[in-house]
Order: structure tokens, then C-alpha cells, then sequence
């Protein structure tokens, strides 16, 4: 934790990229508390109204919705996924990978395949699939999908820091030691590989958001009411001329979110590389 | 002035980290003859290398100089780093520790030698070859245009270190930088190697500067000796001079710390340093080692200053030569008495191997273990020395389960036990533990000490009891001189000798009737080792434990041991009581490791029996004696043709050899 302070005294670039974490944090716990509108409610005086103008901070889009109350509204669902995402994923991923490269042989043999078989597909491409198909994006189901789509990558990882924690000494000790499998992965092995694996999970957590913003600005992500970035975006795209605010916040929303998560987890990591 | 080389003039290093400045090189002076050597010796973290590195510079960005280097005269720190480039490896050359990293894989060794003297002396092609099989030539390396043609992993590390060796001689350097050259390497090979640097010093005439922790190595090499501590020089002078007449207490301790030939446990205990090497802040005054000494009074912390003892011979120390009494410089502690010797010698063996081998790989395969046959017998400790490959570790992998053996059986207490760890019955776990090399790697970082230890008892021995389990962890822990305070602290926190007593304890916590210890010292520095032997002595009278123990270093052994089993190429060399071994020495193997071992004491000089050529290749299955290619007595065609046979001395020693005693 020192360290971390001291690190973090010498790169300004991680405390910005902090605050703007932070900043959103507040914003979707208790920014609907403070913003006098919700994200569904229709100011019908003031239509396509530019920042700053009848009390509406980032203006509203066409049908006078507060751009400010639906982006504060918005990052509560895309946070939430994002956070269940790069959770969900991660734990999968470290199950499989972690199964695959202890017990090694055609096991993980197959294991890579599959793999491979999954990365050959973007992940979008993935997600998009399968929501055309369910017909149907709750919170639920995106994060299940999105997820999905990830646990290759965090699989791989697992896989990889599990191998070269493998060959220590202090495995073969437990092994003389009479200890189980499940015992040597994730009492003996687990708590080493953290470092990586949080690296790894923090990412996810960037292209989650990237991945959600995607899905809706491409129509299949959450639907209406539950208000979206990426759609929030498509939504206003035929108005862009007239009212360029409506689409420029939300995507510096996406923008500032996952370059600050992006930074935060460089630095993650540069800090973990030092505690081993 | 003009004969000296090389001048260092009151030199600090210093480096700024996380944790503040810290001082590596404090203060530190010397000056170096022409076609002179000088050793310098000390514990790691005593700034040897650092020294040998700021003479170079070559300097981590976060390092701050201060004083003077003087090569022929010229103020090193004055040069700028186009200057300093027609030193580096031109005038003044370096040779590292490990010389699989310092050569290029994927070049062949010839590229390499040649692209020195092409980019420091301006030749071509041809001319650089020509150089560099000469250079070889130099390093006794038979077929030097062969090697040319290799790349580096197609030699052995013994052959690596001559290449570089022999690229540091390419621009005939004035001066040679030598920083722990043969550390990594076998005894054997080691000898080798020191005896051509010292025959190509004189004939080059070079000034050698040669960095070791190794009291025998540097007796070999060097004329002048300077003994570092803690970033200063605590003790500097002729060679004679410093073994003969030790004066600061750490030359005193070094010397007497390491178990050397006649030093055995019935009639020694080891010296040993107490703590281990702190870190330095760059403002910290007084003695270096006042926090380690036995002898230190309140004048230690504040006054510091060095003196001159007799001709040349300098120690920083103010009570050098006060208390200069014979026996305050070999200081014999009694050891541990054994206790009477009841099932010592019983008939009855603890672990019987029968025909054991074992062969890796399924499609390429590799012949660790051949057919060895051997014994321990209960509270006795059996030593297996041998070089790096001969199969010592794998069999005392074999033995305590990690895995199986290929063929042949292991009887423990007459029960049949060749089968690997997840078949092995709760029982024989228990009965069987290993103490790994490297403490830092066998002790899991994530987990504190008390679950380190406690888990093992938890396990083998089913105390379950948490409050139980930490009082004993707390005994245990007090047998191998940790407090209680070890408990919470994580393996980081400690030191290399600390981690070692916690392995050791986590061994010893379940009562174990056999402990395979697979170099337990090699890690470690010999003040620390010592004290790890003297704690396994002691353990094993006390618990009448047996110990396997794995060393490739015959003194360790020796130490030790009740049985010494010598092996190479995965068969027996010879086998016996330690004393019969030691004294009646009859394979030639065991014979030419004996002389190969560096001694400590340099009134006596020994011939030393060279060994020439590599370990047969263990990817081929041998008929003849694995030895014979490098035999010094070799008889004649039988030797390559036919396994020797055994030759009985007495019922406890033999060996395998055509020669008849």
C-alpha cells in the first residue's frame, strides 16, 4: 500500500485516470439523488436544448430528455454490467485455465482448441450472435454473454501464470505433502497468480464497457427504457447536425471510462510487479 | 604511483530507492599492482559486485559516485561514454558470473569472439577468426575451429565460461575483472579453469581483480586479498598475511565458518556469524559489522578507522590485534555429544534401494538413474555428493515420492514405497519429508509461517487443534532459533538462512524418521550455512532422524555425513563410511573430486588431479564405466567395453572400478 501511494505520487497520468474512476462512481451511486430529472423524463418545452440552457446541464436530445440525468442513469447499467463482466469472466476463466494447465495431457490439449476455436470469434461478433438469436438483453443476459465471450482470454492468462507457478518447489512440497488438487490450485498456487490475474480482470472491465457501449450503439444491447451509452449515441446519430451534444457527452462518457480504466490498470501492474 | 594499474580512491556508491538511500560501496580504497591479483571476498550484499561494476560503469541510472578511479593515472569518471568505450572490454575486460547469459543463443560462438576484436581492433574477417581460435587456443579447448561453428548450448557451462574467458582476452586486456567466474560451475571443472586464468595471468601479464565469496577459490587465484563488508573494507593485505593472522573479527569468522577438510561433526562445531548482512543507509557511521560481532564494545557504532597491522596488511578494526591470541582465531566450540550409539549400527536397514532407474522423456529419452543399489540405516546420515548431473537429486526425488522411479524398488521399512506421491499412504508421507535447495522457493510467499508449518502438521500428524497446533509450531520453531514472533511474518520477510530454518522446521514438525535434504546450503552463504549444519547436526542427535543428504560440496559432506555415497553418470562410484571414503580413497572419481576441492589453508598445496572432457551424454545408455572417458587411471579398452564390477574393501565400503586395489 506504501508503495502504491509512492508510485502513484510519480505518475500523474494514474491519478487522473483514479479520479475519473472515482468521479463515475459517485455519479452512479448517488447522481440520480442529486439531478433534478430521471433519464425517462420529457421536458417537451424544451427540445434539443444546447448545454447549460432551461436548467439542463448537457442539454436535451429530441424528445427533451436531460442528457446529463440519462448519461448519470446510464452508468449505473453499464457499471454493473461491466463489474459483473470482468467478475464473472475472470472466475470462469481462472476454473478452466487453472484446470487445464495443472492437469495438463489431452485435457488441455482440448482445452486450447476450444479455445482457439472461441478466439477465432470476435467477441462482439459473439455477443451479437447470440443476443440476435435470444431476442432479448436484460442486465442479465448481456453480462452471461459478454462473458462468455471473454473467458478465452482470461482463461489463457490463468493458464499461463498457472504453468510457470507450477514447476515451484512449494507445489511439489504440498504434493508430498498429501495435499488434493483442488487444495494445491486455489490455497497454494491461486493467491500467487492474483497479481496477473487482477491485471487481467481490470482490462476485462475496460472492454466490457467497450463491448456493452458497442452492442447498443449496434441496437442489440440493453433495450429502452434501461438507457445505454453506445445507444444513446446511435439514437441521436440522425440529429448530429443540429445538436452535436446529444451524441458528443455520451461518447466522452465511453471515452474518459475506459481510457481511465485502461491507465488505472497499467499501473495495477506496475505496482504488482514490485510486490513479487 | 606509476606501478599501480588501477587506483581506487575513497569510492561511495550509492543508490536511491523506494526505501531511501542506501549505501553499497562506502569509502572505499585500493590500488592494484601491475601483473597483479587481487581477490576480493565476501557474503553477498557486501558490494563486491557493485565495486567490479563501478569500475566498468556500468551503473543502474539510479546510482550516485562519488571519489576516484584511476586507470593507469586516468580519472574514469572523467571520460564520457564514447571514451569509455575503449576500456570497456578493450583495456579493461569483465567476465560474469553466468556464462549462458552473458553468450548470445542464437550466435554462434565464433560470430561472437570475432565481432570483438573486428569492432575494438579494426579487424577483418579473417584476421578475427584467426584471433579468436588463438584466444581459444590459449583456454586449453581442444578443437577450438569446432567450437567456432557451435552455438553456445551446444557446449557445456565449464566450456562456456573458458569462451568467455577467452573473448576477455581477445583485445589483450590490461586488466581482468572476474566476478565469481566459477561459482556456477562443478569443483572439477572449477579447478581447471583457475589453474589456466592463473597459467594466462602470467603469461599475458595481466592485473587480475577476482570477485568471489569463496576463501578457497581466492586462495588460489590471488596475491593480495581484500575482505569486504557491508560496502566498506574491513581487512586488506598479502595473501600469507591475512590467512595466517586474521585480524578483523568477520576475516576471522569467514575463515573459521566453512567446514574444510579434518572438520567433522564428531569433533567441531562450525563457527558461525550471527543475523545476516544489513543494508546501509548512506549517512550510517561506525563499524559496519558492530551488529554481528562477538567482540564489539560501545566504541564499535561511532569509531571506525583502519590500521596498519604489518607490511601492507591494513584491518578496520580497533581491536585487531589487541586481543591477538592464537586461540581466539581457530576457536574450537564442542559439538553436541551423540548420544550412545544404540540401533546406530543394528543390522536392521531404514531404506533399502534395489535396482533403482529412472529414465525422463518418452521420445528422447534421458538416463538420470542407471541400477543404483544402496541403503540408509536408521539415525545415521548418508551423504551422496557428485556433479551436476549425475542423478543424486533425482534419486532423492525418487525417494521421497515426487515421482516414480522407472524401475526398480524402494523399501521403507520393508514396505515396498516406489510409487509416486498421490499413491504413497498418509504414513510413509509423513515418515519421508524433503528439504528443498532453494528455501525461497519451497516456502509458499502467499502463506505466513505458522500456516506453513501448521499445515503439514495438520495433515500428516492430525493435530487439528488450532491452539494445540500453534504451541507446538512454537516449540518447533524454538528448536531451530526462531521466536515466536516468526510466526505471523510471511517467507519475504525473512532472510535466506531464516526461510531454510522454517523449511527445516516444517520437516521436522511431523517427526519424520527420514529427511532427504537436496542441497540445503547451496543457497546460502557461509556464515549461514554453517549455522543450517550446525542446526541439522544438532536436530539429528536429538530426533534421531536419518538424513539423506544431497551436496555437490565434498567438504559439506564431509561435515556431515556417517556414509558418503559418491555418484556419477547415475551409477555408484563408491560407497562407505565417511572415514573410509575420505582416507582409503580408491575410485578414481571420488579421488579426482577430492582434489579438485579448493583449500582453505595455504601452507598446504595439493596436485590437483585435472579432469578433462564433459559427463557422458545421458541420452545414450552406457555399457562401459560411465567414467571411462574421463578417467585419469584408465587401464585400457575394458574400461569403455565393460561395467566394472563391484570390489569389496569391507563390509561397508566398495566401489566400482576394473582397478583392484
Amino acid at each position: 500500500m506504501k508503495y502504491f501511494l509512492y508510485q502513484l505520487k510519480k505518475s500523474p497520468l494514474a491519478v487522473i485516470g483514479i479520479a475519473i474512476i472515482l468521479m463515475w462512481l459517485v455519479f452512479a451511486f448517488i447522481g440520480p439523488s442529486i439531478i433534478p430529472y430521471t433519464h425517462t423524463a420529457m421536458d417537451s418545452e424544451n427540445q434539443m436544448v444546447g448545454p447549460g440552457m432551461a436548467g439542463h446541464l448537457l442539454g436535451t436530445d429530441s424528445l427533451g430528455r436531460d442528457i446529463l440525468a440519462r448519461i448519470v442513469y446510464g452508468s449505473r447499467s453499464i457499471l454493473t454490467v461491466a463489474l459483473l463482466t470482468s467478475i464473472f469472466s475472470t472466475f470462469v476463466g481462472v476454473v478452466l485455465g487453472f484446470s487445464a494447465g495443472y492437469f495438463g495431457g489431452k485435457a488441455d490439449t482440448f482445452f486450447l482448441r476450444a479455445m482457439d476455436i472461441l478466439m477465432a470469434i470476435p467477441p462482439l461478433v459473439l455477443s451479437m450472435v447470440i443476443l440476435g438469436i435470444l431476442g432479448d438483453s436484460s442486465i442479465v443476459s448481456l453480462t452471461i454473454i459478454v462473458s462468455i465471450a471473454f473467458v478465452p482470454a482470461t482463461a489463457r492468462v490463468s493458464r499461463g501464470v498457472l504453468l510457470t507457478e507450477k514447476s515451484q518447489e512449494y507445489v511439489s512440497a504440498a504434493r508430498i505433502r498429501g495435499e488434493n488438487h483442488l487444495y494445491i490450485m486455489f490455497v497454494e498456487i491461486l493467491p500467487n497468480t492474483m497479481g496477473p490475474i487482477i491485471v487481467e480482470a481490470t482490462a476485462r472491465f475496460a472492454y466490457s464497457i467497450m463491448t456493452v457501449a458497442s452492442l447498443g450503439f449496434l441496437g442489440v444491447g440493453l433495450q429502452p427504457p434501461t438507457p445505454d451509452w453506445g445507444m444513446m449515441v446511435i439514437e441521436n446519430k440522425p440529429i448530429i447536425a443540429q445538436a452535436p451534444w446529444t451524441v458528443l457527452f455520451p461518447a466522452l462518457a465511453i471515452a474518459s471510462l475506459v481510457i481511465a480504466i485502461s491507465i488505472f490498470s497499467d499501473f495495477v501492474s506496475k505496482v504488482l510487479i514490485h510486490e513479487r | 604511483m606509476k606501478d599501480n594499474i588501477l587506483e581506487i580512491d575513497n569510492l561511495h556508491v550509492r543508490f536511491s530507492t523506494f526505501d531511501g538511500l542506501f549505501s553499497a560501496v562506502n569509502n572505499v580504497s585500493l590500488e592494484l599492482k601491475y601483473n597483479e591479483s587481487i581477490g576480493i571476498i565476501g557474503e553477498s550484499g557486501c558490494g563486491k559486485s557493485t565495486l567490479s561494476f563501478t569500475v566498468m560503469r556500468y551503473l543502474a541510472s539510479n546510482a550516485q559516485v562519488d571519489g576516484a578511479i584511476r586507470f593507469k593515472g586516468e580519472n574514469l569518471f572523467d571520460k564520457s561514454e564514447k571514451e569509455m568505450e575503449s576500456y570497456r572490454g578493450d583495456r579493461i575486460a569483465m567476465v560474469f558470473q553466468n556464462p549462458y547469459s552473458s553468450l548470445n543463443p542464437s550466435l554462434t560462438i565464433g560470430f561472437q569472439l570475432d565481432e570483438v576484436s573486428m569492432h575494438h581492433q579494426n579487424l577483418n574477417k579473417i584476421q578475427a577468426r584467426e584471433a579468436t581460435i588463438k584466444a581459444l587456443e590459449m583456454m586449453n579447448l581442444g578443437d577450438p575451429k569446432g567450437i567456432a561453428r557451435r552455438y553456445p548450448h551446444q557446449v557445456s557451462g565449464g566450456i562456456q565460461q573458458r569462451i568467455c574467458i577467452a573473448m576477455a582476452l581477445l583485445c589483450k586486456p590490461d586488466l581482468m575483472i572476474l566476478d565469481e567466474p566459477t561459482t556456477a560451475l562443478d569443483v572439477t571443472t572449477e579447478a581447471v579453469i583457475l589453474d589456466s586464468i592463473k597459467e594466462l595471468k602470467d603469461k599475458l601479464n595481466m592485473s587480475l581483480m577476482y570477485i568471489s565469496h569463496d576463501i578457497g577459490v581466492i586462495n588460489k587465484v590471488a596475491e593480495k586479498i581484500v575482505v569486504m563488508y557491508s560496502g566498506e573494507i574491513v581487512e586488506s593485505g598479502p595473501k600469507q598475511k591475512i590467512f595466517e593472522n586474521p585480524s578483523h573479527p568477520y576475516t576471522r569468522a569467514l575463515i573459521n565458518c566453512m567446514p574444510r577438510g579434518g572438520v567433522v561433526k564428531e569433533n567441531t562445531k562450525l563457527n558461525t556469524i550471527p543475523g545476516y548482512v544489513r543494508k546501509r543507509g548512506a549517512d550510517e557511521g561506525g563499524c559496519p559489522f558492530a551488529d554481528r560481532c562477538e567482540k564489539r564494545n560501545e566504541t564499535c557504532e561511532s569509531l571506525y578507522g583502519t590500521k596498519e597491522i604489518g607490511e601492507g596488511h591494513f584491518a578496520a578494526c580497533d581491536r585487531a590485534y589487541a586481543t591477538d591470541v592464537p586461540d581466539t582465531f581457530i576457536e574450537k566450540l564442542a559439538p553436541k555429544k551423540r548420544n550412545v550409539d544404540t540401533d546406530f549400527d543394528s543390522e536392521k536397514e531404514l531404506l533399502k534401494i534395489e535396482d533403482l532407474h529412472k529414465i525422463y522423456g518418452a521420445r528422447r529419452k534421458v538416463y538420470a538413474v542407471n541400477g543404483i543399489n544402496f541403503d540408509v540405516k536408521p539415525h545415521s546420515v548418508l551423504g551422496i555428493v557428485g556433479e551436476s548431473g549425475c542423478g543424486k537429486s533425482t534419486t532423492g526425488h525418487m525417494v521421497s515420492g515426487l515421482f516414480k522411479p522407472s524401475k526398480g524398488r524402494i523399501l521403507f521399512d520393508d514396505v515396498d514405497v516406489s510409487i509416486a506421491w498421490n499413491k504413497r499412504d498418509k504414513e510413509t508421507l509423513k515418515n519421508i519429508q524433503l528439504i528443498f535447495q532453494n528455501p525461497g522457493r519451497s516456502l509458499n510467499p502467499s502463506h505466513t509461517v505458522e500456516k506453513i508449518i501448521g499445515r503439514a502438521m495438520q495433515k500428516l500428524a492430525n493435530i487439528n487443534d488450532v491452539k494445540e497446533r500453534r504451541e507446538k509450531i512454537i516449540e518447533i520453531l524454538r528448536k531451530v532459533d526462531l521466536g515466536k514472533e516468526y510466526l505471523k511474518k510471511k517467507p519475504r520477510q525473512l532472510s535466506g538462512g531464516e526461510q531454510q530454518r522454517v523449511a527445516i522446521a516444517r520437516a521436522l514438525s511431523i517427526s519424520p524418521s527420514l529427511i532427504v535434504c537436496d542441497e540445503p546450503t547451496s543457497a546460502l552463504d557461509v556464515s549461514v550455512q554453517a549455522s543450517v549444519l550446525n542446526l541439522l547436526n544438532d536436530l539429528q542427535l536429538d530426533t534421531h532422524v536419518a538424513y539423506m543428504f544431497i551436496s555437490h560440496d565434498l567438504n559439506v559432506i564431509n561435515y556431515l555425513s556417517d556414509y558418503i555415497m559418491v555418484m556419477y553418470a547415475g551409477k555408484i562410484a563408491e560407497y562407505g563410511k565417511r572415514d573410509e571414503v575420505m582416507e582409503n580413497t580408491h575410485h578414481p572419481y571420488t579421488e579426482a573430486l577430492l582434489s579438485a576441492v579448493p583449500e582453505v589453508d595455504p601452507t598446504k598445496q595439493k596436485k590437483i588431479i585435472e579432469l578433462e572432457g564433459q559427463l557422458p551424454d545421458p541420452a545414450k545408455k552406457i555399457t562401459g564405466c560411465p567414467f571411462a572417458g574421463r578417467c585419469h587411471k584408465q587401464v585400457g579398452e575394458i574400461c569403455e567395453k565393460e561395467y566394472p564390477p563391484m570390489v569389496r574393501l569391507s563390509e561397508d565400503h566398495y566401489y566400482f572400478c576394473h582397478i583392484k586395489p
